[in-house]
């Protein structure tokens, strides 16, 4: 494309009233998103105004940007609708009974983490924090201290069975020797 | 022959580079360094202290070493999230004129931009000193989900720091340009950028010299800062039950324990375990602690789960939302040091099922990608700047040393490469009844135009506010404000008579541009919207987002 021509195709994408995505594209009106994305490339290849920035004057530089600009907004409005088909009108919900929805895209379902082994997997982060801390108490022979923080343990991760059999055998310890 | 350079300006570390006809040339630090940090320190002593050398403050003077800026810039300073940052760093923050954070150090008052732009400043004359030439034009990178605030405000930086900002590109289609530039590819990529401070993931589609963004987003408060943070944590309780000393409220203390714990994560990527002791710790009765420390990869992992699944939740998100199911990825790049965690490339591999390349440098592939568009911009790109082309130079200048010849470097021109990048977030204006219109979805390319008419609510209004907003909510409300057009003078009509056109345009720098005709009068009223947050141009403006149309 010379330089004349861009200007030319930048002069009737810019002038063109009320335009339709397709004629912004210079493509037919029952084109898909892979004709629309063809059409988009091609003008990117010619007209992205970062290619010409060194070559045009500041005006032309902005008639062409202002063209890309509005062609990549016709672009847009295609992939708009290929990947999220939506209805056209406002949905007011239960005014008009059900409509035929269109259901959301599929969202892979995220594939279950895989269980840790050991302790540590078995409760979250917060509890985890706790219990290292009753483990080294118990190391040192607190007994009492690990019974507090094995709580705490419990109370940050009410859901671990883990951390209440731990905290059932510390007492049951600290009851056998304290007693 | 102008110089452009291209720089990734990183929240921890910071990159500059710049194309030439054999490749990509690192600018280096005044050690031979490549990658610089992004702190800039105000000594006792007086001056600026940027890079390595300012990091050692961290530990004498905590207070006046400024780390992370890139976590403010640009920020509007009550944010939620910024309010939580400001927990993270141990110098002094306030809030300015229009809610911009502002750094206090030494009774001297600094705007985030001009934080960054002593980092910017440092890369500018360490290429100078390289190159032996003055260097005014440069190629920066921001996150993809940077909002226009914070664009603006890097943009900013640039300019304080006497370079002319050519383009803000997106980080991770930097890196995918790094991969792709004179391979000519067809292909899918996934980038997946999980640096210090922020995170992103894009899809993009190589065609030839084509670099399309089909979809890109992210969170730009989630990095290896907040990894460190958590292991620092649990470094501060282990010193709360060994030392009897709570850390927290002590900053160099704090400060010793953060930087231990991004030790410990650097070692936990290479190794099972990390067993050891911090010792020098100035503990508050003046002697000096040490702490010991056990902690296996293990724990390490399931201390920061809960982040790396948010950004694997963000990834597929991001494959549905450019219309894609994982299988039709053929590459997946990592980019950003947090990605050389283990688990982190580990549950790559799960979502796409094949292994992320790592033949890329994580922390260097960014700047390269900025220099070749740098290069671009000022067409002084030839075929021999692309990674991986060297071999190709590499028998030119082979030959000439065996004396064949004054052989030439090849000086074909490579095509030049075309980034087509997308806005990282829906935009739209206030209407009546307190709803929101989006004009810009999330996800197109840009540059873009929309245009869209509106009307009056009213009899006989004579103005009308235009209030522009930023997300995806259909109430307006519940949408973050961008700032207010105002059209005033409009003749007086029956409410719905008057037209008016509405324009929004997004440049290649990611910046919003509104501007509103009223269609009879053809009278123009163009802003640049004064987004809340970012640098101001008077400092007196307060832009109020609530008013009504």
């Amino acid at each position: 494309m010379t330089q004349d021509e861009l200007i030319e195709w930048a002069t009737r994408i810019v002038h063109r009233a009320d335009p339709q995505p397709h004629q912004l594209l210079e493509i037919k009106a029952e084109s898909g998103l892979d004709d629309a994305q063809a059409a988009f490339h091609k003008v990117a290849r010619q007209a992205h105004p970062d290619l010409h920035r060194n070559s045009l004057s500041a005006e032309q530089l902005e008639l062409v940007t202002s063209a890309y600009a509005k062609v990549a907004g016709a672009y847009q409005d295609f992939r708009q609708l290929a990947l999220a088909p939506r209805p056209k009108v406002i949905e007011v919900k239960g005014a008009y009974g059900t409509r035929n929805v269109p259901p959301p895209p599929p969202v892979e379902e995220p594939e279950a983490a895989p269980q840790a082994g050991g302790p540590v997997g078995q409760m979250n982060s917060k509890a985890m924090l706790h219990y290292r801390k009753a483990e080294m108490s118990l190391r040192r022979g607190e007994l009492k201290t690990a019974v507090l923080q094995l709580k705490m343990a419990s109370a940050a991760d009410p859901q671990s069975k883990f951390v209440r059999i731990a905290l059932a055998e510390v007492m049951a310890e600290l009851a056998k020797s304290g007693g | 022959m102008a110089v452009a350079l291209g720089i990734d300006l990183g929240t921890t570390n910071s990159c500059a580079a710049i194309a030439t006809p054999t490749g990509v040339e690192f600018i280096l630090g005044p050690r031979g360094e490549r990658v610089h940090p992004s702190v800039v320190a105000f000594p006792g002593s007086g001056g600026v202290v940027v890079g390595p050398d300012a990091k050692r403050y961290r530990l004498t003077e905590p207070h006046h070493v400024i780390h992370s800026a890139k976590r403010f810039i640009g920020q509007n300073i009550r944010a939620p999230l910024v309010q939580l940052a400001l927990t993270g760093v141990r110098y002094k923050i306030v809030e300015g004129p229009n809610q911009q954070p502002i750094v206090v150090v030494r009774d001297r008052r600094m705007t985030m931009p001009e934080i960054s732009s002593h980092v910017l400043l440092h890369l500018k004359r360490c290429a100078e000193r390289q190159l032996g030439t003055h260097v005014q034009q440069a190629v920066i990178t921001v996150p993809a989900n940077f909002t226009d605030g914070q664009r603006q405000a890097t943009k900013e930086a640039g300019r304080l720091a006497g370079l002319e900002v050519m383009r803000l590109i997106n980080e991770p289609t930097a890196a995918a340009l790094a991969y792709g530039f004179g391979h000519d590819r067809q292909q899918l990529v996934a980038v997946f950028d999980f640096g210090g401070g922020t995170f992103d993931v894009s899809i993009l589609r190589l065609n030839g010299e084509i670099f399309e963004v089909l979809a890109s987003d992210g969170d730009f408060f989630l990095g290896g800062d907040d990894l460190d943070r958590a292991l620092a944590e649990l470094l501060a309780a282990e010193c709360n039950r060994i030392l009897r000393v709570d850390p927290r409220p002590h900053a160099a203390l704090m400060m010793k324990l953060m930087m231990g714990a991004e030790a410990i994560k650097c070692h936990l990527s290479e190794n099972e375990a990390a067993e050891g002791e911090i010792d020098g710790l100035d503990m508050p009765n003046g002697q000096a602690g040490r702490l010991p420390f056990s902690i296996t990869r293990r724990q390490f992992e399931d201390l920061i789960n809960g982040y790396v699944m948010r950004t694997m939740e963000v990834t597929r998100q991001v494959i549905v939302a450019a219309g894609l199911t994982p299988q039709h990825i053929s590459e997946v790049l990592c980019v950003g040091g947090s990605t050389r965690i283990p688990v982190v490339r580990q549950r790559l591999t799960e979502i796409f099922g094949r292994p992320p390349n790592t033949r890329i440098n994580p922390d260097e592939v960014v700047s390269q990608g900025a220099a070749i568009q740098a290069g671009s911009l000022t067409n002084t790109l030839n075929a021999g700047t692309g990674m991986g082309a060297r071999d190709a130079v590499a028998t030119s200048a082979h030959t000439t040393l065996h004396g064949v010849g004054a052989v030439q470097l090849q000086q074909q021109q490579a095509k030049r490469p075309i980034l087509l990048d997308v806005n990282p977030a829906t935009l739209g204006i206030g209407t009546a009844g307190g709803f929101s219109e989006r004009l810009l979805d999330k996800n197109s390319p840009i540059p873009i135009e929309k245009i869209r008419v509106f009307t009056t609510a009213r009899d006989n209004q004579t103005r009308v506010e235009i209030d522009c907003c930023r997300g995806e909510n259909r109430r307006y409300d519940e949408n973050e404000p961008l700032g207010t057009l105002v059209l005033e003078d409009i003749a007086a009509k029956a409410r719905g008579e008057v037209k008016i056109e509405v324009c929004f345009r997004v440049d290649s720098d990611g910046i919003l541009h509104v501007r509103a005709i009223d269609q009879a009068s053809q009278q123009r009223q163009e802003a640049h919207l004064q987004v809340l947050g970012a640098p101001s141009v008077d400092g007196a403006e307060d832009g109020g987002g609530g008013g009504e149309l």
